[in-house]
């Protein structure tokens, strides 16, 4: 009968998380160009933590991760059940830990590390750097998703369609912590969730005060088979006592137990904090050290063009709010969103840059701001987006072939959506041609020319981040550039294709 | 039996030879000695130019048969909206396949390379529309190196060989359908130059004399049947626009793909000027390679207004 009761909750259980998992896929899957729905990002709205650091780190409220009121208010009542139904952190790591069978438990525990690490992000963030995208789990399930997962599957899918497999300049790092993240597993069942995971640490620190608890009544004989089944190890059964912190509301013990003295029920209790002082003080020091440090520690001038995507948020407050989950590198329908290495600094890792060798930003998407969580990229309607100028292309003349070798090339006046490459009859070296050059005022930047540049080596027309636009808020639409965009193109000369009779 | 006398015989044959000749001087018409290309232009209501034009060389069953397998070259390159003129038609594009249906095709494969990303051109030329029946009518974007093969350029000086699509290699009709629009290089983008969509690395043709190039193009892609979308042409800032949009609304068509490309430049001015297809370099350089006829004079045409 106990036996029968125990796989039915197991089962149930597991379809929920599995039924959680499987959505946090579709999701995925969907965040692809031509949805206008706006729902790929759902998860990241129910995440406390999001609004947690990030609205410290940025000293505004974030609005679209509100929605993770609901989780905390559940978790104040029902304790820490998000870890163990719903987060596909937790069930991706499940899996991996069944995969592995890893069955060891070893006598020590470090659970007090994700209150560290959660008292870290709360201190970086007040000081003004927000770390959470090293930490939290739903952007390092994503981001992983995406940077590794995805471009492994497109290329199968590569085989069979016409789809051009997704590339991206950085990966090995992601691939790197993820499998760190599920190779703890080794050490103990849901290593990550139980010691390191902040969100965790976060559900923990309200569930110590969670209406609901699972405890012991009256009549255990010690049996000691609760502590065994125990996935997080929160039972102590010489003590009869269950830690709530610890307990993700699975429900084991209570249909293991033969004495049936484990009950999830209405239990109105804290359950202490036993921190050392210690490691309190390293984890402030650390959160307040870390902020100026990220900043000085690799100069964002160092590498290269940075280019933020359209609608950016000024670069400060992106560091701040993007939460590197890599959502807009995987919907944008050129490959030219790429994670930054060392671009944008050590907290820049992982942040989106276009690169626009690989792709161009496309005159009519703007799903980048669309399906951004955080709005690090404001979802800006299509028409506004048009607008924004995120760069300047520059001509490099020693190395265009239309300038240096008199070629009839002008991919990139053709290439433009803009028209804001004219190609003007110029003498060079006593010959007559059309060259092409960059109106600055009207290009944005979008790097369509330098992606179909056909000369070897680094394009001869580069974007560079000249004039780009960073507004936190109003319309990028002024009265200026659109007088700039109606008006005809003036400076165009008759294509050289042309025999001009001389009249 | 009457035997036909020598005076007889002088008389029949000289009033034959008065009658044969009395028209040159009665009418002075010189349209017998044109025996050039036909060419079908139909000009007016949007949804039956295509047919209308067809009809006037000779109907769709000239060129398709009962069971071809048949691709279509629309220009839907650029991720611009219908209305700008620098892509093809959806309309255009859907009567063409009707006709091909209609003509007994087995399969209809409407395909391009775009310049710009294939999944916003697909969306932004609206070509799913032309897929009227599923299981005939299929659409493929180029996208990859894969679906191209070596194809030798024997008329070539400058291109030696070139990466055409196999896709095109493996059907039995080719039927070319650009849209008339200006091109900041080679002036215009018609007939001859819209089969650079058929062509894996076209940067590579950009590096070398390019008008050339395009004509050398022409001597392995050679298209069955041309139709020019000319219901509304891009007359500057092409061939991705934006741009001067001109409403013509007509429709040229015609198997040598040098006479409609010729045609089609004088039916509208570009940039503002008027021009003839014998200012056009790469439609000069195509009809000196011997790929068709240039002088319009010299052509058949056939107007139609529907």
């Amino acid at each position: 009968m106990a036996a029968k009761k125990l796989k039915r909750d197991h089962v149930r259980r597991w379809l929920i998380q599995i039924f959680f998992f499987l959505l946090f896929i579709l999701f995925f899957i969907q965040t692809k160009y031509g949805l206008d729905v706006n729902f790929q990002n759902i998860f990241f709205r129910f995440d406390p933590l999001i609004l947690v650091v990030i609205s410290i780190a940025n000293r505004t409220v974030v609005t679209a991760a509100l929605l993770s009121i609901l989780i905390i208010v559940g978790t104040l009542i029902f304790g820490r059940f998000f870890c163990g139904f719903i987060c596909p952190m937790g069930t991706t790591i499940d899996i991996f830990d069944s995969v592995i069978r890893s069955k060891k438990e070893r006598k020590f525990s470090l659970k007090n590390y994700k209150y560290l690490i959660l008292l870290f992000l709360v201190v970086s963030a007040l000081v003004g750097s927000s770390f959470l995208h090293f930490f939290d789990p739903l952007s390092i399930l994503e981001r992983s998703f995406t940077l590794i997962l995805y471009p492994i599957i497109s290329y199968f899918i590569g085989i069979f369609t016409a789809l051009a497999p997704a590339v991206y300049t950085e990966t090995i790092i992601v691939l790197i912590v993820f499998a760190i993240i599920l190779c703890l597993g080794f050490i103990a069942p849901r290593f990550w969730c139980r010691n390191l995971c902040p969100l965790g640490g976060f559900f923990a620190l309200l569930s110590k005060f969670s209406l609901f608890k699972t405890s012991f009544i009256e009549g255990c004989n010690e049996c000691g088979i609760c502590e065994g089944v125990c996935p997080t190890g929160a039972i102590n059964f010489e003590e009869a006592k269950i830690d709530s912190a610890e307990c993700i509301d699975c429900l084991r013990c209570q249909h293991e137990c033969p004495q049936s003295v484990i009950r999830y029920r209405m239990n109105i209790s804290i359950v202490p904090f036993d921190i050392k002082r210690r490691q309190f003080i390293t984890s402030i020091g650390a959160g307040l050290a870390a902020a100026p440090l990220s900043r000085f520690l690799i100069h964002p001038r160092l590498f290269g063009r940075l280019i933020r995507p359209p609608g950016s948020i000024p670069e400060a407050d992106f560091l701040n709010v993007c939460i590197h989950c890599g959502k807009c590198m995987k919907v944008c329908p050129t490959n030219g969103l790429q994670p930054c290495i060392f671009e944008a600094g050590i907290n820049g890792l992982w942040t989106p840059r276009l690169v626009s060798v690989i792709g161009g930003c496309e005159k009519n998407c703007n799903m980048c701001g669309q399906v951004c969580p955080t709005s690090a990229i404001r979802n800006l309607p299509l028409e506004e987006k048009t607008y924004v100028k995120i760069g300047t292309a520059v001509i490099d003349r020693n190395r265009c072939i239309a300038w240096e070798q008199d070629k009839v090339c002008l991919i990139c006046d053709e290439a433009c959506s803009y028209n804001a490459i004219s190609s003007l009859n110029e003498t060079v070296r006593g010959t007559t041609l059309l060259r092409p050059f960059v109106d600055e005022k009207i290009c944005t930047g979008c790097g369509l020319c330098e992606a179909r540049c056909p000369i070897e080596g680094p394009a001869a027309i580069q974007v560079f981040p000249i004039g780009e636009e960073r507004q936190r808020t109003g319309s990028y639409i002024t009265e200026e550039k659109k007088r700039l965009r109606a008006c005809e193109k003036k400076l165009e000369d008759i294509p050289s294709g042309f025999i001009l009779d001389n009249k | 039996m009457n035997r036909i006398t020598r005076r007889d015989f002088l008389r029949i044959s000289a009033g034959i030879a008065v009658a044969s000749l009395l028209p040159r001087f009665l009418f002075s018409t010189e349209k017998e000695e044109i025996t050039g290309p036909v060419i079908g232009v139909a000009h007016g209501e949007k949804s039956k130019l295509v047919k209308s034009a067809v009809d006037a060389i000779g109907g769709i069953d000239k060129f398709i048969k009962e069971g071809d397998k048949v691709c279509i070259k629309p220009n839907i390159s650029f991720a611009a909206n219908v209305d700008c003129g620098a892509t093809t038609s959806p309309e255009v594009i859907k009567q063409v396949v009707e006709l091909c249906l209609d003509a007994g095709a087995s399969k209809v494969i409407i395909l391009d390379h775009t310049i710009q990303e294939a999944k916003l051109c697909v969306e932004k030329s609206r070509v799913k529309e032309a897929i009227i029946d599923k299981k005939r009518v299929s659409l493929l974007t180029l996208t990859k190196e894969r679906q191209f093969t070596e194809s030798k350029v024997t008329q070539g000086r400058e291109l030696k060989s070139i990466k055409i699509a196999k896709a095109i290699l493996s059907a039995d009709k080719l039927i070319n359908i650009p849209t008339a629009k200006s091109h900041s290089a080679t002036g215009v983008s018609l007939g001859i130059k819209n089969l650079m969509g058929l062509i894996w690395d076209r940067g590579y043709l950009h590096r070398v004399n390019l008008h050339r190039a395009i004509a050398e193009l022409a001597t392995v892609i050679k298209p069955d049947l041309t139709i020019i979308d000319a219901t509304k042409a891009l007359t500057s800032g092409g061939p991705g626009g934006p741009g001067k949009t001109v409403k013509l609304n007509i429709v040229i068509a015609g198997a040598d793909v040098v006479a409609v490309d010729s045609f089609a430049v004088g039916i509208t001015q570009w940039y503002d000027k008027s021009f003839t297809g014998k200012n056009v370099k790469y439609i000069v350089e195509a009809s000196k390679l011997g790929l068709g006829e240039i002088d319009t004079g010299k052509m058949q045409i056939i107007k139609v207004e529907v």
